[in-house]
């Protein structure tokens, strides 16, 4: 397993340098620092260890030593980890298995979703506060334009197909056929019972 | 490898007296010292590096741990391990070469690796600590230039706690035919050029790849481990056996 040594060491670089980032993360790691969580994921064949240090996690497929939180289960199980109230059904649907401390796997989760990054302030340290200013206005910007222009074209295309074009009725008019169709299927059953009398 | 009786021992593919090796060793190093780093990197296409992230994977180091890094060279095993023990553990980069020693201590201490790192010039055949004291000992690309490497072994297990492990990272035998072929002839016609170009040395790379044919294969090293002492020794090939690594516990 020589070959997963590399791209375990390149995530492992962009996840550290993305978490110093915050300036949070020091004091979050310093809270972990030691513990080791393992997860076997059934598709993936080998475990995958995540050990915190007190500057950053370290991953590995190799690292076969004890730890403190084994964690084995499926990969399309894992979206359903994030609420707590899953994990007693999934473990009797015999979907999951926790070894260990279930609670540091949940802490562990918790290290990068708390990752609040200052995007703004980063893109200054880099480029300058002024050219910083201009993209981040330009980005927010775009990001309103865009929403603005989701809602608009949503709104037109509604219309060209109601109004203009008539493919779709609208939601009245099709109440109204609906009611009239009953209303004419009424009528037949009654000229259609009449019709029978008169021929009796 | 000789009979450890014989008064004389490989040095590369030469035959000199035993007290010889030593100095010889010194000098190649001495002489590549300042180019080490970026002829391991030209010359392994940047793979030693995963070799060693490999070793350091296996090593089952904790925080708190302490680690002896012996022929530790220029210390990438040890800027890792000092991360890893924290300012807790402690990290002692051994070398039996000052020159390598200074190149390593000033690279640690220019990447900000201090106060859990010691660096202690030492010979690997009589190492100079005192007994049980290390949690793991790791060796890397060193136990080949070691002129009694069975003495050399002993001297780890004496210095290992119980429950520690040794683990020697060292180029040995291929194992897939074409691959040997392909290797021998890039160690003893491209290696040697190169060393020669990026460090103007290409004497101390003949020796290198000399130094490679005549260090024990995995097997032989395996039973030297176990005759040291160490017990459940395995070895992984890596990249198919140009490196070896070797891991032996004490119990």
């Amino acid at each position: 397993m020589l070959w997963t040594v590399l791209p375990m060491q390149a995530l492992e670089g962009l996840v550290n340098h993305l978490m110093h980032l915050d300036p949070e993360t020091p004091a979050r790691l310093q809270k972990l620092n030691g513990r080791r969580v393992r997860v076997s994921l059934k598709e993936l064949g080998k475990p995958f260890t995540v050990t915190v240090t007190e500057t950053g996690l370290v991953l590995s497929w190799i690292d076969d030593g004890s730890v403190d939180c084994h964690i084995v289960t499926e990969l399309a199980v894992l979206p359903e980890l994030r609420d707590s109230a899953n994990i007693t059904r999934l473990i009797k649907a015999d979907k999951l298995d926790i070894e260990g401390d279930p609670m540091l796997a949940q802490q562990l989760s918790k290290l990068l979703s708390d990752l609040d990054i200052d995007w703004p302030e980063q893109l200054s340290q880099r480029i300058g506060d002024v050219p910083a200013q201009v993209l981040v206005n330009a980005f927010e910007r775009g990001r309103a334009r865009l929403k603005t222009f989701q809602t608009d074209s949503q709104q037109w295309l509604g219309d060209v197909l109601v109004e203009e074009k008539q493919v779709l009725a609208a939601r009245e008019q099709f109440i109204q056929f609906q009611n009239d169709l009953q209303a004419l299927r009424a009528q037949l059953d009654k000229l259609e019972r009449h019709l029978q009398e008169q021929r009796n | 490898m000789k009979d450890s009786k014989s008064d004389t021992i490989d040095f590369g593919y030469k035959q000199v007296a035993k007290n010889e090796k030593q100095s010889l060793v010194a000098n190649v190093f001495n002489s590549v010292a300042q180019k080490y780093d970026i002829m391991n990197d030209v010359m392994s296409f940047g793979i030693h590096r995963i070799w060693k992230r490999y070793t350091i994977d296996c090593s089952g180091v904790r925080t708190g741990m302490k680690v002896l890094d012996i022929a530790g060279g220029t210390g990438d095993l040890t800027a890792q391990f000092s991360r890893r023990v924290g300012p807790t553990g402690e990290v002692v980069l051994a070398d039996i070469n000052q020159a390598m020693l200074d190149v390593g201590r000033d690279k640690l201490r220019n990447k900000g690796i201090v106060g859990n790192v010691d660096y202690v010039q030492a010979n690997a055949e009589d190492l100079p600590f005192e007994d049980e004291r290390f949690d793991i000992i790791t060796i890397a690309f060193g136990l080949r230039n070691v002129t009694d490497k069975q003495k050399a072994l002993e001297s780890m297990f004496r210095v290992l706690k119980p429950g520690g492990r040794l683990l020697v990272l060292e180029f040995s035998k291929p194992v897939p035919p074409m691959l040997s072929q392909a290797y021998d002839f890039y160690s003893f016609n491209v290696l040697p050029k190169m060393g020669q170009l990026v460090a103007g040395d290409a004497e101390s790379y003949q020796y290198l790849a000399e130094s490679i044919r005549m260090h024990p294969d995995q097997d032989t090293l395996k039973s030297m481990m176990e005759q040291a002492g160490y017990e459940r020794v395995t070895y992984d090939n890596l990249t198919g056996g140009i490196v070896a690594l070797h891991r032996g516990f004490k119990f």
